[in-house]
């Protein structure tokens, strides 16, 4: 479980997070909708200790990033954005080594590679050198390396950006057996039609704030709109009159 | 704890094993650098040390048969073939024996191109016999009047070099060492920049540091990572040198330079030191650059401290109170272990000491910079 509670965030003169506070349950695929600028990375970046909150918490399987930064860590698996993938080493030696660094031995590392990357059905670029590499298959070595050490929570920055519908089903497929597993799930995205399809739960963020949570249903009942996009205008354009 | 500090520094060799840059840029100092220097002391030698005899032309040589003798005492031959002979030619004046006789100015053109660097040694040479030649026959002819030649010379000039065989070869010692020890900051150095600007601009550094690893570990393993390319920086260095130094035919100046397997156990456990500090500080200021470029130019002001240090000892200047101190302690015992002298261990220890703790404050500071958000997402 991911667990933000009153977050505030200044980056500059902006106020990126304005006591921003939800869950994301185990079991469930929660997604954090919002425009562009809307806080969603700083929110992930400060769940993930890069950056620091100036007020409130976030916690990961009830640790709290702030204290025991390497535990809460240790709990997650991250698909960033952009991917930082290394162009010198293959698929196999950077998921191998991403895993190590998460805390598996190297034995352990090796095993559960191979076991991600038959998964993921990479063994046919698993020994190429990432150099040159398409976006769909620099997308699924990255999602290799998030859910290699089987993370309990794993979170993905827009992960859906730039990828052909072939990759996208990957990926969604990939998101709901790791759900049906148990693991939350939490993802960034502003594709209204990826986080109706696959989220249990939307949380929907502007200017740092939360303007509502629920599930897409929820949403579209609350605002007495037929389609999440609809729903979604009409949030964010209550809130301070942002075109989205 | 140590698996990840394992994993951590096993990728970043691999990583830069596999980057063609870094090699190329850690390779071409420590192999041609020496080579080049090698080539540079042997043109300085055999400028220094030209050939005891040379042959010049003389015209109307038959005309001046004393002074042709005289020359050839003084190693100026005369030589009517043109491809053995320096194009410096020497014409007797036709009314020579003429004027001799008679005890005026004799005329004699002395004709070659003053320009021409590799003449210059002999012209001089060949002027200074002349007027030689030419003071003795005066002398002769005060003698032949009565008049004691001696006072000719109102002054009586003594020169008292105190230069050493062992002074004169220092700097150029000091300079092969510097060469030496220099390649541990060269051949990191392309490392030290991809690891950690590189690593922010391909976006990795962000993801590096969402996973369960200490920023001591990373910073660690990078220093270590850096240094070893440095430390593989010496060890060519030093094997080329070996092999390069020795044809330089030193002994013609008066000492010797001898890459034996003392001095490479010297400069190997000396430049451990060093290479840290050089890893530190190249890390250090290249984590503060927003970018490659702008890192790869920091990092040229880094070289400039060293390097100046250096020039300090090679020049001997505050060579003591340098002997305390980083970088310059270690090339200074380097050069007394060259010149078989016995090592100053307290200094050097201190040097030492100062080396790691520089290098120790760096890595603190390193920590620090990537606590900031504003490092590590290069805002």
């Amino acid at each position: 479980m991911i667990s933000v509670s009153n977050l505030s965030k200044k980056i500059g003169d902006v106020q990126a997070l304005d006591n921003l506070s939800f869950n994301a349950e185990d079991g469930q695929i929660t997604g954090l909708l919002g425009p562009n600028g809307a806080g969603k990375t700083t929110c992930l970046r400060t769940i993930f200790g890069l950056l620091k909150a100036d007020q409130g918490r976030a916690t990961i399987s009830n640790i709290d990033v702030a204290i025991n930064p390497v535990g809460a860590k240790q709990q997650l698996g991250l698909f960033p954005d952009p991917f930082g993938i290394y162009e010198r080493p293959t698929p196999r030696e950077y998921i191998r080594y991403f895993a190590e660094l998460s805390g598996l031995s190297r034995t352990a590392a090796l095993k559960a590679t191979n076991r991600v990357i038959g998964d993921l059905q990479l063994a046919d670029i698993a020994d190429r050198r990432c150099k040159g590499f398409s976006q769909g298959q620099r997308m699924k070595t990255a999602l290799a390396q998030a859910i290699v050490h089987q993370p309990k929570n794993i979170v993905l920055d827009e992960p859906t950006r730039g990828l052909d519908v072939m990759s996208t089903r990957i990926l969604r497929d990939m998101l709901r057996k790791l759900k049906a597993e148990g693991h939350c799930i939490l993802f960034s995205s502003h594709v209204m039609q990826e986080v109706a399809s696959l989220c249990d739960r939307v949380v929907v963020m502007t200017e740092g704030r939360v303007v509502a949570i629920g599930s897409p249903q929820q949403l579209c009942e609350q605002t007495n709109q037929s389609s999440l996009e609809e729903a979604f205008i009409t949030l964010i354009g209550t809130g301070e009159g942002i075109a989205a | 704890m140590n698996n990840r500090f394992w994993s951590l520094l096993r990728k970043e060799l691999m990583d830069a094993i596999r980057d063609k840059r870094s090699v190329i840029a850690g390779l071409y100092y420590a192999i041609f650098v020496p080579i080049l220097m090698a080539v540079m002391m042997m043109v300085i030698i055999d400028k220094l040390t030209s050939p005891e005899d040379f042959k010049i032309t003389i015209n109307n040589s038959s005309a001046a048969a004393d002074l042709v003798v005289y020359l050839d005492n003084q190693g100026i031959r005369h030589s009517s073939d043109k491809t053995e002979t320096k194009a410096i030619e020497l014409t007797i004046g036709a009314s020579y024996a003429e004027q001799m006789r008679l005890a005026e100015p004799a005329e004699v053109i002395l004709i070659a191109d003053g320009s021409e660097e590799n003449l210059q040694s002999a012209i001089r040479r060949t002027e200074r016999a002349l007027q030689r030649y030419s003071a003795e026959m005066a002398s002769l002819r005060l003698i032949a009047r009565g008049i004691n030649p001696i006072i000719m010379n109102s002054l009586n000039v003594k020169m008292q070099d105190q230069a050493t065989t062992e002074s004169k070869g220092g700097q150029l010692i000091a300079m092969i060492i510097l060469v030496i020890l220099l390649s541990v900051f060269v051949s990191g150095m392309n490392l030290a920049i991809d690891t950690s600007a590189g690593e922010r601009e391909r976006n990795s550094l962000a993801l590096l540091l969402s996973h369960p690893i200490s920023l001591r570990q990373l910073v660690v393993s990078k220093v270590c990572a850096v240094s070893v390319f440095g430390m593989l920086g010496l060890v060519l260095v030093l094997i080329v040198s070996k092999f390069v130094y020795p044809m330089v035919p030193w002994q013609e100046l008066g000492f010797n330079v001898d890459i034996n397997i003392n001095f490479m156990m010297a400069a190997l456990i000396a430049g451990a030191f060093v290479a840290v500090l050089a890893a530190s500080m190249q890390l250090f200021v290249s984590f503060m650059a927003k970018s490659f470029k702008e890192a790869q130019t920091y990092i040229t002001f880094v070289m400039f401290v060293p390097m100046i240090l250096s020039y300090a000892v090679t020049f001997d200047f505050a060579t003591d109170e340098l002997r305390w101190a980083p970088v310059t302690g270690q090339l200074q015992a380097l050069i007394d272990v060259m010149k078989g002298k016995e090592i100053p261990l307290l200094q050097l220890a201190v040097s030492c000491l100062s080396t790691l703790l520089i290098s120790i404050a760096l890595m603190l500071g390193m920590e620090r910079l990537l606590k900031s958000e504003k490092i590590v997402f290069g805002l």
